[in-house]
């Protein structure tokens, strides 16, 4: 078929016309607000900072709050020893203080994943008795863990998150959320100024480094940054956590 | 402290300002009272032996005041209609539907700096907006916009135009000459290349309608597509007499050399704002750039009302229309009757129309329902009195129908620039010279062939 000059800027121009009074997509934000499902929270992403660190801390409040359940995350201690949650392998810890240093400029002391100590797993078998292993009644569980401890031990929690099936992030999250559940004794103030001493010494080798590694390469790589991922995915299985897994 | 200052301080922003205007008010007052009482005859013997002057005044005066209107319209239809086509809502913000949106823009734009670049040609740099701008209004004045209302009837009114709208070029060349910036330069040399060559088909593309209408002025040419009278009746007044159905490729070369000629998508090379700075704007800034969009907006609607009166019969209606209808009203007849009638018919009207609203929702406080009624009543006034000018008055009437048609137009062209994309400069001058050229001259030929052969009036 021979092409009609003149065809093209017709359908154009109808085209156009056709759209001048078709329904238009625009909302008008603040005064006209879309309806959004009740549990949308927007896109996930993790972001990188300019060291090329991810600016995850992994402090669970994302996964915690995430309404599906999708965001599964998991970290291991320092020394490699204390599986926090499975998920891509991760020295939490040590990137932990990593941010809190550069965000801060101070260490910022987490007992809850330092190697936690044996405890007398006894009163906590009582406790999750008298509260039906149910992860429902959580903060009473806390609760009557701390008076029974003093404080609440990371291997309670442990424990705990065994039992009652219950995410250690579920946990961890709902124990820093209130103000009188505390992971230290009340005595252990002393003990925590010296930790406190010997991570001043790990901030200035750690800004030394990143000081010389700036300068040096010129590339913007934190010394120790790239190998910390943090893992994130879709239609991971609600349930049962990883300790019973 | 002197009294008089401690009285002066103790007044307001405003106080001040009153009391500094009324004393001036007064001398004015005065001096005007006496400049009549003196001088009042030797002037009205003047202007009404003059009255050319009169006129003159008169129309430039208004083809000032509708520049600005119809330049905020076109600039409201060009954001709001590009928008909805770009399944947008467009302005929605400043006034009804965002409709006063190019008034703060006007506003912006007379808010900013007024800046010249070192060393730019001070003199040149300024004179070259208003010479665009005045190229633009003036041909304003001889566009027929109803019956006898038109600033002047020449009987060169087409090459008047023309001419007059030649002079833009100037104005752009000045622009890109004075702004001491070669790109400016480039761009003013350019915008001129392009309107010099479509200035060429648009002239020759209405000269076969000249030879049909055999006049210029285009005054009489609209007449020409109007209801003429033969043997002393109206007859005709269809739109088939129009002279697009008798100069169709005259029409067609026309739209598109004047689409080039007002610098509009998809000939806006000129200054192509999605692709260049601003070709010869580009150092021009507040209200001197200003007055080149003005210009332009203000050329948008020349161009469509050029177009509505040489090939769409002008402020002629499609179809015979029995105007002008004469009413017979004489509200003189009414003697002291009409000043009871002016006094009482609003309040009488406002009652009557908040009446309803009242009785019928009892949660309605009565001050609400009266100020339904009062808008009620001038709505409907307003539709009475507007009604009755557009029966009985034939330039209400034929003003409606010209703006009616012109505004179609500006509209295909605002629809043409959500739609179209540019042309390269190389597609523009060769469309030009090798199509739009020899087309308008063989349209030429052709009506002249018919002439000879049929007769002017076929």
């Amino acid at each position: 078929m021979i092409p009609l000059p003149g065809l093209g800027i017709v359908k154009g121009m109808s085209l156009t016309l056709r759209r001048f009074f078709e329904p238009k997509a625009t909302i008008r934000y603040p005064e006209v607000r879309i309806d959004v499902p009740h549990k949308f929270r927007g896109r996930l992403q993790l972001l990188y900072d300019e060291y090329g660190t991810l600016k995850c801390e992994t402090c669970f409040q994302c996964a915690q709050a995430c309404p599906i359940e999708c965001i599964d995350m998991g970290g291991m201690d320092t020394k490699g020893r204390y599986h926090i949650h499975w998920g891509a392998p991760e020295t939490y810890g040590e990137r932990r203080d990593e941010s809190a240093l550069r965000r801060s400029g101070r260490p910022v002391p987490d007992q809850a994943f330092a190697h936690f100590d044996p405890i007398a797993t006894g009163p906590v078998d009582e406790i999750l008795e008298r509260f039906d292993h149910d992860p429902k009644r959580m903060l009473e569980i806390l609760e009557a863990t701390q008076e029974a401890y003093g404080h609440l031990p990371v291997g309670a929690l442990k424990l705990i998150s065994q039992r009652t099936g219950a995410w250690y992030a579920m946990i961890y999250g709902t124990a820093t959320y209130y103000r009188h559940l505390r992971f230290e004794p009340p005595a252990a103030e002393p003990l925590a100024a010296a930790t406190a001493d010997a991570r001043q010494g790990r901030e200035t080798a750690y800004l030394a480094g990143l000081d010389a590694s700036l300068a040096g390469s010129g590339s913007g790589k934190s010394p120790r940054g790239g190998q910390r991922t943090t893992g994130k995915r879709r239609g991971s299985p609600p349930g049962p956590g990883p300790a019973r897994a | 402290m002197t009294a008089v200052a401690r009285s002066w301080n103790r007044l307001t922003l405003a106080g001040k300002i009153i009391f500094t205007l009324i004393p001036i008010l007064i001398v004015l007052t005065v001096g005007l009272l006496a400049v009549i009482l003196i001088l009042g005859k030797p002037i009205v013997d003047f202007l009404a032996a003059n009255l050319w002057l009169v006129r003159f005044v008169v129309a430039a005066t208004a083809v000032l005041l509708m520049s600005v209107p119809t330049a905020f319209l076109i600039i409201y239809m060009e954001m709001k209609v590009i928008a909805l086509m770009n399944l947008r809502i467009g302005p929605d913000r400043v006034g009804p539907f965002g409709s006063l949106l190019s008034v703060v823009h006007g506003l912006k734009v007379l808010m900013k700096e007024d800046f010249s670049p070192t060393g730019a040609d001070r003199l040149v740099f300024t004179l070259a907006p208003i010479a665009v701008f005045m190229a633009t209004i003036m041909t304003l004045l001889v566009i027929p916009f109803a019956p006898g209302l038109f600033g002047a009837d020449m009987n060169i009114g087409l090459l008047y135009l023309f001419s007059v709208s030649g002079l833009t070029v100037v104005g752009l060349l000045m622009a890109g000459w004075s702004s001491f910036n070669k790109y400016s330069l480039l761009g003013g040399l350019r915008s001129a290349a392009q309107v010099i060559s479509y200035e060429i088909p648009l002239t020759l593309s209405v000269v076969g309608l000249l030879l049909l209408a055999g006049t210029m002025s285009l005054n009489q040419i609209v007449l020409q597509q109007g209801p003429h009278l033969v043997n002393g009746a109206a007859t005709g007044g269809w739109f088939t007499d129009w002279f697009v159905f008798r100069q169709p490729l005259g029409a067609l070369i026309f739209f598109i050399a004047a689409t080039a000629e007002a610098n509009r998508t998809p000939f806006d090379l000129t200054e192509a704002d999605s692709e260049i700075v601003a070709g010869f704007a580009t150092e021009y800034s507040g209200m001197r750039f200003g007055f080149f969009f003005f210009a332009e907006y203000v050329n948008v609607f020349v161009i469509s009302a050029l177009f509505v009166t040489l090939f769409f019969g002008g402020w002629n209606a499609p179809f015979p229309w029995p105007w002008p209808v004469n009413l017979a009203l004489d509200p003189g007849s009414l003697g002291i009757g009409l000043l009871i009638l002016i006094a009482v018919v609003p309040v009488i009207g406002t009652l009557i129309l908040a009446a309803p609203f009242f009785v019928a929702r009892s949660s309605m406080p009565a001050w609400q329902a009266l100020v339904i009624g009062f808008v009620l009543f001038n709505l409907l006034a307003v539709v009475a009195i507007g009604g009755w000018a557009f029966i009985s008055l034939d330039w209400v009437a034929g003003l409606l129908w010209f703006l009616g048609k012109s505004y179609v137009f500006v509209f295909t062209f605002v629809w043409m620039r959500g739609t179209l994309p540019r042309v390269r400069i190389d597609q523009l001058m060769g469309f030009a010279w090798k199509w739009l050229l020899p087309a308008s001259l063989l349209n030429l030929f052709v009506t002249a062939a018919a002439i000879v052969i049929v007769g002017p009036r076929a």
